[in-house]
């Protein structure tokens, strides 16, 4: 969780760590998610959001959370 | 209203892949929806997934182009198709409609070509190993031999007293023309004259008669340049014959193995730069020709390609039934096929489709195939889109030597269906059951597990 | 006349691309008045941040990738810069310039380049057949396919020798058993067949020159490296006159017709007074500012002939250095971003 508070993102995708000098580029939704880990949201919550918002079933959604917040961790951000 | 979904993807910056146009968009991300105007969709509702479809349309193009860029440069020239590429009767049927006699190489292919009902007279007939029976049969026939060892003509010659009569030969010949690795080890060798020795101890036989000579250089040859010289070295061996020998030789084989629009595996450019086009290799063949006959003589020229004329006529559909990450967070995808049904996955790359235009941002990804095997890789790194369950890729070019060399092994293998020139679909191959795999088995009596249990 | 070159080979690293020298080259006729739209493989080339040479900078796709994305980029660069001339020098993408350039001219994009022919001149087992062509030597050599031509091939030169691929890969083989190693190691990256070449001694000499494709030169100096880094590639050199040198690489554009710029790399032994051809490169080698800092601006007079203007090909002195040094700037992360996101600076 430290090291996603810390994070420098862009408007347009672009993410910096500025602790150890690693960037990302991320897509819209990504983004998204991203931000809404930041403020502390949990995966369930998040997913059920983005349903509410985006042109995106429930279960795709859970689906594609866990598995944003896989490749998160294989990042170590998580 | 809700916002467009696009599957979330984040990608680390990393020291030489910094370039968000370095494989994408089109090279690693085309969609496909139909194949010859018939929908992916349809096609797999109909026949199921995995699904080999190969169109006839491409096929008989791919023929024409190449026939066309012979025929338009010298005056007398045959096809034959190479069994062995394809022997589907549907994709022997439509090459030999355009006029392709049968090239094969053993017992089985021999019996499939006559089986189609081509007469042995368009049977070519190559290959290492020719058992007696056959030989006897295709000599009777009339097929076009072509020697490979000094063994065949010794059979051949007990061939030709049995039926009492001088059997037409052809040999085949092995020789340098730049090519690694040198296929040395079919026929005669040119550059230590052991094909004289064969003329030799054929005209001292008497009982066969050299009509003509026959050259395979190796498959997938990207120098048409080496053509070039098999051509030349194989009309010089000509005239050097007739000359010395007295016999006439009337058609020059120089086989087949132009490559067709594939990747090879290692191969850093894409074919369309690397390959040169059939015209140049039909120039510089028919050139070598010209420059080396003498006027007004105008051997048969005989080909026998095969990748280069059915591979791109060939798609397999799959679809993709799971996906996972890997601990080194790059996505896995699970075809329904794998390397059971793309034999020829093992040395090229294939183009991958996908039946749907997917948003997102391209991410690295491998796609295996269902075998519960760690070999069963379709493409071990490749850049994609984040594929919902149930997308269908399309691979290709599959169409030469997969269906031969395919593998029955753990799974059923899948109908192959021809989407015909008017637009509809023929099975020309039915997806197996367990009755096909089983028929041949005989369960011994004192092994029946059912009466076990019945005790 | 206004010319919007695209150049790419940008990457002013340690081992460098020729980009920037041709950038450099370029802008310092004074008679041609010319943007460069530096063309990168990866967003930390440093050339796209070189702003002061680097008139705008995009990324373009992988040449290993599909033929038709690569063309519908320069598409969109030409679209957005006017891009009217492009200088590709990566071994890496020639064959896909080569092979296209009449599309790409047909697109308003044109090139100064060989042949498909003239471009197979710089296989290895063609080099004692163009040093011959062109009154030089090569050393002996012998093109081999399996462990025993190698050892027939090996018995015949004497160690050391080099064991070469056709186009890529060189090593020094003191022993049976290591150039065996090197053989093995070259055929499964590289595929067959394998070179093993006589190693000659003696002192290496360049030359960077270009030809007009109707056996005139472009411009032609001679070069020795005076000092090279660890990575083989020239810090310090000297321009030299070598009779024998600039006559083989005249030759060279005369009898072969060669269009476009190339390198040749030699060995001079002195002492048999022989020139031993050891590799053409079809393309500016990464020191060719040095040329254009004598006086010979061979970039500018490809531009220039390819635009059909007056061309002078100038002479040299003998004896002008070459010094090559480091040097470090600082920029805003926004430009990498950019080049992240969107894939252009302008
Ligand atoms: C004798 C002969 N002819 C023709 C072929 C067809 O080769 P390709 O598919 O490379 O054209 C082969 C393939 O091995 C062959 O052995």
């Amino acid at each position: 969780m430290d090291s996603l508070r810390q994070l420098a993102i862009n408007e347009e995708g672009f993410v910096f760590n500025p602790a150890t000098g690693e960037s990302w580029t991320v897509n819209s939704t990504g983004l998204y998610i991203l931000k809404l880990l930041k403020e502390g949201k949990d995966e369930d919550t998040i997913a059920r959001q983005m349903a509410a918002e985006f042109d995106v079933d429930l279960e795709t959604a859970q689906r594609d959370v866990v598995d944003f917040v896989e490749k998160l961790r294989s990042y170590r951000l998580l | 209203m809700k916002k467009p979904y696009e599957k979330p993807v984040i990608t680390k910056v990393e020291t030489g892949l910094m370039n968000k146009f370095g494989n994408a968009p089109y090279y690693a991300r085309k969609v496909r929806t139909a194949i010859d105007g018939v929908s992916i969709d349809a096609l797999v509702q109909q026949f199921g997934s995995p699904l080999f479809v190969l169109s006839e349309r491409q096929l008989r193009e791919n023929y024409r182009k190449l026939y066309r860029a012979f025929a338009a440069r010298y005056p007398n020239v045959q096809f034959g198709w190479s069994y062995k590429t394809n022997y589907l009767q549907a994709v022997c049927a439509v090459l030999h409609q355009e006029g392709a006699f049968a090239e094969v190489v053993s017992l089985m292919e021999y019996e499939k070509a006559r089986r189609l009902g081509i007469p042995g007279e368009k049977i070519i007939f190559n290959g290492p190993y020719k058992p007696v029976e056959i030989l006897e049969q295709a000599a009777a026939e009339g097929a076009l031999i072509n020697i490979d060892h000094f063994d065949e003509i010794a059979d051949l010659e007990a061939v030709a007293k049995k039926l009492g009569k001088q059997i037409r030969v052809g040999i085949r010949v092995n020789m340098d023309t730049g090519i690694y690795p040198q296929w040395s080890r079919f026929g005669f060798n040119l550059e230590t004259g052991q094909v004289m020795d064969a003329v030799k101890r054929i005209q001292a036989g008497g009982h066969l008669v050299l009509t003509g000579l026959h050259c395979h250089i190796g498959t997938f040859i990207m120098e048409p340049d080496a053509y070039a010289q098999e051509t030349a070295k194989l009309v010089q061996l000509k005239y050097s014959i007739e000359e010395h020998f007295g016999y006439q030789i009337e058609f020059l084989d120089i086989g087949g193995g132009l490559p067709s629009r594939n990747r090879l595996k290692g191969t850093y450019l894409p074919p369309e730069i690397l390959l040169p086009s059939v015209e140049e290799y039909a120039e510089k063949i028919t050139q070598a020709l010209y420059d080396h006959l003498k006027p007004g003589d105008f051997p048969t020229l005989v080909l026998e390609n095969g990748r280069a004329i059915v591979d791109e006529a060939g798609y397999l559909i799959t679809t993709v039934v799971a996906s996972k990450r890997l601990p080194d967070g790059r996505k896995a995808y699970i075809a329904d096929a794998g390397v059971n049904l793309l034999f020829t996955a093992f040395w090229y790359k294939f183009t991958v489709e996908m039946d749907r235009d997917l948003p997102g941002v391209n991410e690295s990804c491998v796609i295996y195939g269902p075998l519960c095997m760690n070999i069963d890789v379709l493409d071990e790194g490749t850049s994609l889109p984040p594929l919902e369950r149930g997308t269908r890729l399309i691979f290709s070019p599959v169409g030469a030597y997969n269906q031969t060399q395919w593998m029955q092994f753990i799974e059923y293998r899948p109908s192959v269906v021809m989407v015909m020139e008017d637009g509809t679909v023929e099975v020309i191959r039915e997806q197996e059951d367990l009755s096909d795999i089983e028929r041949r088995e005989r369960l011994p009596e004192k092994l029946q597990l059912n009466s076990i249990a019945a005790e | 006349m206004d010319v919007v070159v695209g150049i790419t080979g940008i990457n002013a690293i340690d081992n460098p691309g020729p980009g920037i020298g041709i950038a450099k080259s370029l802008k310092e006729d004074p008679e041609l008045s010319v943007q460069i739209v530096g063309l990168a493989y990866d967003a930390m080339e440093p050339g796209i941040y070189m702003d002061w040479i680097v008139d705008s900078a995009f990324l373009l796709p992988y040449p290993s990738g599909d033929y038709r994305a690569y063309l519908e980029r320069l598409r969109y660069i030409r679209a957005q810069t006017g891009l009217n001339f492009l200088f590709p020098v990566l071994d890496a993408e020639l064959p896909l310039y080569i092979k296209y350039q009449k599309a790409l001219e047909a697109e308003g994009i044109r090139t100064f380049l060989p042949s498909l022919e003239q471009y197979k001149l710089r296989g290895k087992d063609r080099l004692e057949e163009v040093a011959q062509t062109i009154g030089i030597t090569a050393p002996r050599s012998a093109v081999v396919t399996s462990y025993e031509e190698l050892a027939r091939a090996a018995e015949d030169i004497g160690f050391p020798l080099m064991v070469k691929g056709v186009f890529y890969k060189a090593y020094k083989a003191f022993s049976l058993p290591e150039a065996a190693s090197y053989y093995s190691k070259i055929a499964a990256e590289w595929g067959y067949p394998i070179i093993v070449q006589q190693v000659v001694t003696g002192e290496e000499m360049n030359v960077v020159a270009a030809g007009d494709g109707n056996g005139n030169a472009l411009g032609m100096v001679g070069i020795k490296k005076t000092w090279i880094t660890e990575l083989g590639k020239i810090w310090t050199g000297v321009t030299i006159k070598n009779d024998r040198l600039l006559a083989a690489a005249q030759a060279f554009i005369e009898r072969y017709r060669w269009k476009g710029a190339f390198e040749l790399e030699c060995i001079v032994d002195l002492e048999n007074d022989t020139v031993y051809l050891i590799e053409i490169n079809p393309r500016f080698p990464a020191w060719s500012y040095f040329a254009t800092g004598v006086g010979v601006n061979i970039a500018a007079n490809i531009v220039r002939s390819a635009l059909g203007l007056p061309v002078t090909v100038a002479d040299y002195e003998p004896g002008k250095l070459y010094i090559r040094f480091t040097d470090d700037f600082v920029v805003d992360m926004d430009v990498f971003q950019k080049m992240m996101l969107r894939g252009e600076r302008r």
